[in-house]
């Protein structure tokens, strides 16, 4: 079926499967490999982006449901020129380890953070705990998204 | 009710592979004609780190930053194998392949250097923030990449090959002697736990972490380490367990198979002990895998102080701390009587 998406604010026109998931065309149509899939099945949050602002796991999604909506992807959230205040957090304070949950852990903070920009520490473990991480223990990731919620306030 | 309780956990670790398996890193090392330096070894960066504590050893050695040094990993077409990433092996073996091999193309450009200085011995002659020259007289020094240019143009380069081998010697099966590993991590743990007494659940409230790095390299990453084994130690004693039936995992899903979430992870308070181990780069040694061990004790013993019942499998599911505390209530009557247990 044909169908229009848009992604990072770009526009795209696509051919796709009626039961093709939003994951497989971001990751294999779009060429957008920072979305992450961990488990497939909505458990672990490594596929999450941001639709009309609010974060989903885009395995669940089909991509015929997403037209009509706003999607973000982590490359649409920065970039190494211009990173967002999480991303920066996320790398000087050493939230990244493998990496492979990091982009969904962004995404779910960019969420949390675009609706309330001074969350508590137990707000911000809340809005993080549909995002598994296997390597930091979540730690240093609470404690850069509370540096870029600062980031962000000032 | 819920009801508090702390718990001590200590551990010790062996690291490396161990038991006389041949456990070998190696690195090549060139120092280029920019002032930068390649590092490349086989050894695997799977997010712990090595690569920026490769990067740092370099850099250390020869008066760089790290982002001068280029580390390049993981593959087989150009690298030499340093075996797997495992066994809390890399910041330790690979890290001294690493700075075996720095320093032996260290060695050669500041022989050539003492030469250009007309300087007697290399020993004279320093690296340090990009410059090399005659120590104590700022007078003689030039940029490093200068350097190392005008040797290129005479044929001249530093470039080395090294590889360093852990010690260790299988156990006689006899009589049980010999000196499996090295070196040996140590850690211990304190764990502050809520058990509540109605549903048998536990929630880790805290845990304080000291782990002996013999020299952290990386103290940012060696946080990371130990707050990563708490959060897989806190699911190992309490939820995560592999369910086979007849050779096949029945729970292979995180909607079945439960890992720790941020809510179930606890503050963690981290002490890093530095008892230099003398055989280590820089005194380092592992820490990936020893920080745990002490996790699970320090939870277990801390259910045992909340309610006074020892769990003696893993995971300390509620079904099993309820199943407990009933037994415990049916030999000892309400309220437990903790003390009958303690004496
Ligand atoms: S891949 Fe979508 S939640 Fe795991
Ligand atoms: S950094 Fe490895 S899973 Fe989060």
């Amino acid at each position: 079926m044909n169908i229009e998406l848009r992604v990072n604010e770009q526009d795209f026109r696509l051919v796709v499967e009626p039961d093709e998931r939003l994951l497989d065309v971001l990751r294999n149509r779009l060429g957008l490999i920072g979305t992450k899939e961990g488990c497939g099945e909505g458990e672990c949050g490594a596929c999450t982006i941001l639709m009309d602002g609010k974060a989903v796991n885009s395995c669940l999604v089909l991509a015929a449901q997403a037209v009509g909506h706003e999607l973000m992807t982590i490359e649409g959230v920065g970039d190494r020129l211009h990173p967002h205040p999480l991303q920066k957090s996320f790398v000087e304070l050493g939230a990244v380890q493998c990496g492979f949950c990091t982009p969904g852990m962004i995404l779910s903070a960019k969420a949390l953070l675009d609706r309330n920009s001074q969350p508590s520490e137990e707000e911000i473990k809340e809005a993080m705990s549909g995002n598994l991480c296997r390597c930091t223990g979540y730690d240093k990731i609470v404690k850069a998204v509370q540096r870029a919620a600062e980031e962000v306030a000032r | 009710m819920k009801k508090r309780g702390i718990g001590l956990g200590c551990g010790w670790y062996g690291t490396g592979y161990g038991n006389g398996f041949p456990d070998v890193s190696s690195a090549f090392v060139e120092i280029h004609d920019d002032g930068s330096a390649t590092v490349s070894t086989g050894a695997v960066d799977v997010g712990q780190g090595s690569s920026t504590v490769f990067a740092q050893i370099a850099a250390e050695e020869l008066g760089l930053e790290p982002q001068d040094i280029t580390v390049i990993t993981g593959d087989t077409d150009t690298t030499p194998d340093s075996g797997t990433s495992a066994a809390t092996r890399h910041t330790y073996n690979t890290g001294n392949a690493v700075l075996k091999a720095v320093r032996e193309a260290k060695e050669r450009l500041l022989d050539h250097a003492a030469h250009e200085f007309s300087c007697t011995s290399a020993q004279g002659i320093e690296l340090k923030e990009g410059w090399i020259g005659v120590i104590g007289d700022p007078s003689r020094r030039q940029p490093l990449a200068d350097m190392v240019f005008q040797a290129r143009l005479h044929g001249e380069r530093f470039i080395s090959a090294e590889s360093s081998t852990a010690r260790t010697t299988p156990v006689d099966r006899e009589n049980g002697q010999g000196a499996p590993y090295w070196p040996y991590a140590f850690g211990a743990q304190v764990a502050e736990v809520e058990v509540d007494t109605e549903t048998g659940l536990v929630q880790v409230l805290r845990i304080i972490a000291a782990h002996d790095v013999g020299r952290a390299i990386n103290p940012t990453q060696v946080e990371g380490q130990i707050a990563g084994a708490v959060a897989q130690g806190v699911g190992y004693a309490l939820m995560e367990e592999v369910e086979l039936h007849e050779g096949v995992i029945k729970n292979p899903a995180f909607s079945s198979y439960l890992i720790p979430t941020a809510l179930d992870v606890p503050n963690i308070q981290t002490i890093i002990v530095e008892e230099e181990e003398i055989t280590g780069p820089y005194g380092a040694k592992g820490l990936g895998e020893p920080a745990m061990v002490p996790t699970l004790a320090a939870v277990v013993n801390a259910i045992y102080d909340a309610v006074g019942v020892r769990i003696t499998s893993l995971p300390a599911t509620p079904e099993k701390i309820l199943a407990a505390l009933v037994e415990k209530e049916r030999t000892f009557g309400e309220g437990g009587m903790r003390q009958n247990i303690d004496s």
